[in-house]
């Protein structure tokens, strides 16, 4: 064990982090901002990451234009799903898990009829496939892309809910629905809006993941429970999951080099539960109304 | 006279009637499979009464109740396993491949099937009363609470899978021979097995039943519906819900019990996430509020995915994800509430008038 | 319903029958299935057509189709048509368990070809060794079991890597790292092969298990990075493989200096990971789609114009599933041929199936046969390298076929014969899962 590899394992450890916190953003913002446990949040990563399957494969589009257009296509999904049927549930927020849950097996099974469940691929221009290294660091170019993403969307993010007039109008129903709604704030319209937001990060998400991985139908449902974590440890604001998934990504991945990757993954469940008992609203509570 | 649905002995009587009806089932069919098939459903019953007492009557979201149901089968698999162990071969196959030449502790008290059986029982239970002791005294709640099930039915699938040389991995346990006990060997095929699961479901039935109509299960029902006011008024919330959450744990542990008489095998997949969302999901579409339609969702989904599954194929999933969801959106009480309403109808039309007016002075749990 | 006092003692009756008798049913008897001349075979076919073992077990069942439209072509099993029922166990162990009782005790099938995974053959096993019915397993597995109601036409951990881990040290260096998913089959793969590392002189730098199903390869590539191996042993299987190819290539990893040596990453894996990724790797199996010889020429080019041959390619799972219903073609007609057509149990079958030899001219991977006491397979593992186009081009195929022994790293375990595990001690017992 020499320095080097403890300091391969930290790097490696912030690109864990940001594919953890690239996954629980959309889940963030809905979660956040309209109190929606969102089961189906994985299948959206996945439906990111047909689209860009789709995209390249029928029509050709070359990756790099990928990711933003599965934005467009999965927040338009999101907005269909809100419109249709999470708008009746606002008040229910156990049966928006449930019908969510509903939701991801629809989708699962309509992707997967539509495909088929052999896996696809993403194919991804060649200077992606390889590494930079400089002296004994060594991380792949792909991770530095993915980690650039994240941070310019948690950039992205930050900016339109502290510097925009729709940021306000969200940080206003967060707090107070009833409140913002007298000064004339339309709060159906806003939880619509974050939720098609939601949708389109998890769909950015996916076109980011189906290179990294592997297309499947099934593909997303291994990053929900940890995504819903990292949501829950951070107490749903956009910074407590930026440090919720900093910290669990390194602790990751220095578990998994001194013992194995199994292991590592429950530690870290079991030291989320501990954390929660102490403090069950998360590291960075929001203020507002919601219990 | 008020909605029939609400009338306690009516009540009763549906309880007799369906428990009658599986009664009649062994004794007027000859058939194997059926049999083994039945009591298979009677398991993921009392599976759906459990989620329904927790969920349904204390207002407790569990998505883990695979915990309490993987645990109480993987205690049973260990004890039949050690049954088919003999003095000169006393280390399960499994172990030797493994390179474990000696059993290891955690095993050593399943060589008795007495003890086998309680721990089986008592372990998940105990567990349910240590977790949901430290969660809802923090005051977890809600999708929280849902969440941090979640977390713990993947922590456990986690270390299940990773412990290979005590819990046998991803292939599970697989004890080679039926459950013995006191002499008797209890074929999962037989009418016996069937009879097994049968009383199992009906003392559980009956139990929860009770609780639900006792004090407690007012207490537990009002805390549902408002924990602040319950706290206000100086209840122990903590203490109620813990209690709740326990009796689920308890009913599902035996419930693995039985799976794995019925079986012979588990594996981590009894704790896979979808499994135990799956029992949401009898409870959800049986109706959570009523015990006995949960336990009729269990027998009515899952002998549809039986004899449906194979026809459907593919579109199986996509029916089933669409009707949970139109369930979900429109009957938030499910199947059992369309009886209510039916029944209500009735009961409004022979009176004329008045359906507020019920026949006792005290609130009537919903069942 | 009625509930005559009458019924209710007979019941009460049969309860006490039930706790009177240890073992309720009679082997033979408990099958129940007389079989009929000239009526249909029903065979049962377990896999899943739906969830996450679709992919190579829809193939499964597609090949066995095929396999009995060609057997019932040519006259059929004993001089009957064979039926296959085909059930759906949906990648989930509990419906595998419900779908085996449903072929044994509702079906009343003569066997059942089924699994591919150890986890779906251990939940089942009770069942079908209880009714001492016969499962046809029909892909590698990890050994150690020796039941009297399985018959495998795979290849064990013992056979599989016996050549690939010599060829692998002469042709790239003595250091290896071992890589598997976290069960079963990779860690006793991996104990065999490093019986092969021992006697060919290599070195092993780490062994790594990586959860089923994870994606995430970051630390084990640290981790292989920093203990330069020549070649990487690979049993990472399904989805996570082909992200293991991936982002092996994504960091930097080269494929002439490093490559990986893998039992799994076959025609299936590489079409899905896109060649590119899968380029240069090897792979031990038994078999490969360009294996050139009139057999498998024959094979290819027929089931892949048939109505089965949609999915484009044949596999080594696949063409050892394939020989899977010749093996039962001759088992029966062996059977039939000792205790006549109309008593034939599947016991019987499995009985007689030892040193069954299923030719070059039928089987594509050439002359295997079935061993006389643990019923496995013998064959020839092959060795293959990736190309470019995702197809394999054999490098090394084994002179003669190797023999399966289930407990080959477990010799204090005993001898796996016909009648059941002969321990050191003389004492044989059955059914050893």
């Amino acid at each position: 064990m020499d320095f080097g590899s403890i300091l391969n394992a930290l790097i490696l450890g912030i690109s864990i982090a940001s594919i953890w916190l690239i996954a629980a953003l959309g889940l963030t913002i809905i979660y956040g901002a309209a109190g929606v446990i969102n089961m189906a949040h994985g299948e959206f990563i996945m439906l990111g990451a047909y689209s860009s399957y789709m995209l390249q494969y029928y029509v050709g589009v070359p990756y790099l234009f990928c990711i933003p257009i599965s934005f467009v296509i999965v927040a338009l999904v999101g907005l269909v799903l809100e419109r249709g049927l999470i708008q009746y549930l606002y008040k229910r927020p156990l049966d928006t898990l449930l019908a969510t849950y509903g939701v991801s097996l629809v989708l699962m099974q309509g992707v997967r009829l539509i495909f088929g469940s052999d896996p696809k691929y993403l194919a991804v221009p060649e200077i992606f496939s390889s590494n930079l290294s400089l002296g004994f660091v060594s991380i792949s170019t792909f991770r530095v892309i993915v980690f650039g993403i994240t941070a310019l969307l948690v950039l992205a993010l930050w900016a339109l809910f502290y510097k925009t007039r729709f940021g306000v109008q969200v940080r206003a129903v967060m707090q107070n629905k009833e409140m913002a709604a007298s000064f004339g704030i339309n709060s159906s319209r806003i939880y619509m809006l974050t939720f098609a937001l939601g949708a389109g990060l998890a769909g950015v998400a996916g076109s980011l993941f189906g290179v990294l991985n592997i297309v499947l139908p099934t593909m997303g449902s291994s990053y929900v429970v940890q995504a819903f974590l990292m949501v829950v440890v951070g107490g749903g604001s956009l910074a407590g999951s930026v440090v919720a998934s900093g910290v669990t990504g390194e602790l990751q991945s220095v578990f998994a080099f001194f013992t194995n990757d199994t292991f590592a993954r429950f530690v870290i469940f079991v030291l989320i539960v501990v954390f929660l008992r102490f403090r069950p609203q998360g590291l960075f509570a929001q203020a507002g109304a919601r219990r | 006279m008020g909605n029939l649905y609400h009338n306690k002995t009516a009540q009763w009587v549906a309880y007799a009637a369906f428990f009658a009806a599986l009664a009649a089932i062994p004794l007027n069919i000859d058939d194997d499979f059926l049999l083994n098939q039945l009591a298979t459903y009677g398991v993921y019953g009392m599976l759906a009464l459990s989620i329904s007492l927790c969920w349904g009557f204390g207002g407790i979201l569990n998505l883990g109740q695979g915990i309490a149901f993987g645990l109480g089968a993987y205690g049973m698999a260990m004890t039949m396993q050690m049954q088919t162990q003999t003095e000169s071969n006393p280390i399960p196959p499994f172990m030797l491949n493994n390179s474990l030449d000696y059993l290891p502790l955690l095993w050593q008290p399943f060589q008795s099937t007495m003890l086998g059986l309680i721990l089986a029982v008592a372990v998940p239970t105990l567990f349910c009363a240590i977790f949901g002791g430290i969660m809802f005294r923090a005051r977890v709640s809600g999708p929280f609470f849902a969440i941090m099930t979640l977390a713990m039915l993947s922590a456990f699938y986690t270390i299940i899978l990773d412990r290979q040389p005590y819990t046998g991995g991803v292939n599970g346990i697989t004890p080679p021979s039926p459950f013995q006990f006191a002499g008797i060997e209890v074929d999962p095929y037989s009418p016996l097995a069937y009879w097994c699961v049968f009383f199992a479901l009906l003392i559980a039935a009956v139990l929860a039943k009770l609780i639900t109509q006792s004090w407690f299960g007012l207490v537990t029902q009002a805390i549902r519906d408002d924990a602040e006011r319950v706290r206000f008024l100086g209840y122990s919330v903590a203490g109620y819900e813990t209690m709740i959450y326990t009796v689920a744990g308890l009913i599902a542990s035996v419930a693995g019990c039985l799976w794995v008489m019925l079986v012979q095998y588990v594996s981590p997949a009894q704790l896979d996430v979808g499994f135990s969302l799956s029992m949401v999901i009898w409870a959800a579409i049986g109706g959570r509020l009523s015990l006995i339609g949960s336990i009729v969702g269990a027998f009515v989904i899952q002998g549809a995915q039986s004899y449906l599954g194979d026809t459907f194929l593919s579109t199986w999933l996509l029916i089933l994800g669409a009707f949970f969801i139109v369930i979900v959106r429109f009957l938030p009480n499910g199947l059992s509430s369309l009886l209510e309403a039916a029944l209500g109808l009735l009961s409004t039309r022979k009176n004329g008038a008045s359906p507020e007016q019920s026949n006792g002075t005290k609130p009537v749990p919903a069942e | 319903m009625d509930f005559t006092r009458r019924k209710l003692l007979k019941t009460a009756g049969l309860a006490s029958a039930a706790l009177a008798a240890p073992h309720l049913w009679i082997p033979g008897e408990a099958w129940g299935a007389a079989l009929k001349k000239g009526e249909p075979l029903k065979v049962g076919l377990l896999f899943s057509l739906t969830g996450a073992l679709a992919v190579p077990e829809e193939d499964s069942t597609l090949v066995l189709q095929y396999a009995f439209d060609e057997i019932n072509k040519a006259g059929g099993v004993g001089g009957v048509p064979v039926e296959p029922v085909i059930v759906d166990a949906k990648s989930d162990f509990n419906v595998y368990s419900e779908k085996t009782k449903e072929l044994i005790l509702r079906e009343k099938v003569t066997a059942i070809f089924g699994c591919y995974t150890s986890a779906s053959r251990k939940a089942i096993l009770p069942t079908v060794m209880q009714r001492d019915h016969l499962l046809y397993y029909p892909t590698c597995y990890e050994g150690a079991e020796c039941t009297q109601n399985t018959i495998c036409t795979g290849p064990l951990a013992n056979q599989h890597s016996k050549d690939l881990i010599p060829f692998m040290v002469q042709n790239f260096g003595k250091k290896v790292f071992f890589v598997g998913s976290n069960y079963v089959w990779p860690k006793e793969s991996n104990k065999n092969a490093k019986i092969w590392l021992q006697q060919a002189g290599g070195e092993l730098l780490g062994e790594e298990y990586i959860p089923l199903g994870s994606s995430e390869f970051g630390p084990v590539l640290n981790k292989i990075r920093d203990a330069k191996p020549n070649f990487i042993f690979s049993t990472v299987v399904g989805a996570s493989d082909i992200a293991f190819h991936k982002q092996f290539k994504q960091e930097g990893f080269k494929v002439d200096s490093m490559p990986i040596a893998s039992l799994t990453t076959g025609e299936i894996e590489t079409r899905a990971m896109g060649a590119e990724f899968g380029a240069g790797h090897f792979l031990s199996a038994p078999y490969f789609q360009t294996l050139d010889n009139p057999t498998n020429q024959k094979f290819v080019e027929g089931f892949l114009k048939s109505k089965y041959g949609k999915n484009g390619t044949t596999h080594y799972n696949m063409e050892e599933t394939y020989l899977s219903a010749y093996v039962f073609k001759a088992g029966f007609e062996k059977a039939a041929a000792a205790v006549g057509f109309e008593n034939v149990t599947p016991r019987a079958i499995r009985d007689n199936s030892g040193g069954i030899r299923i030719e070059d001219n039928v089987s594509p991977e050439g002359l295997v046969w079935i061993d006389e006491n643990n019923f496995n397979t013998w064959l020839k593992p092959k060795i293959g390298q990736c190309q470019a186009d995702g197809t394999f081009k054999v490098v090394k195929a084994a002179s003669e076929q190797v023999a399966p022994d289930p407990y080959s790293i477990y010799p204090d375990a005993g001898v796996c014969t016909k009648e059941g595990l002969k321990a050191p001690d003389g004492k044989v017992r059955k059914s050893v899962i």
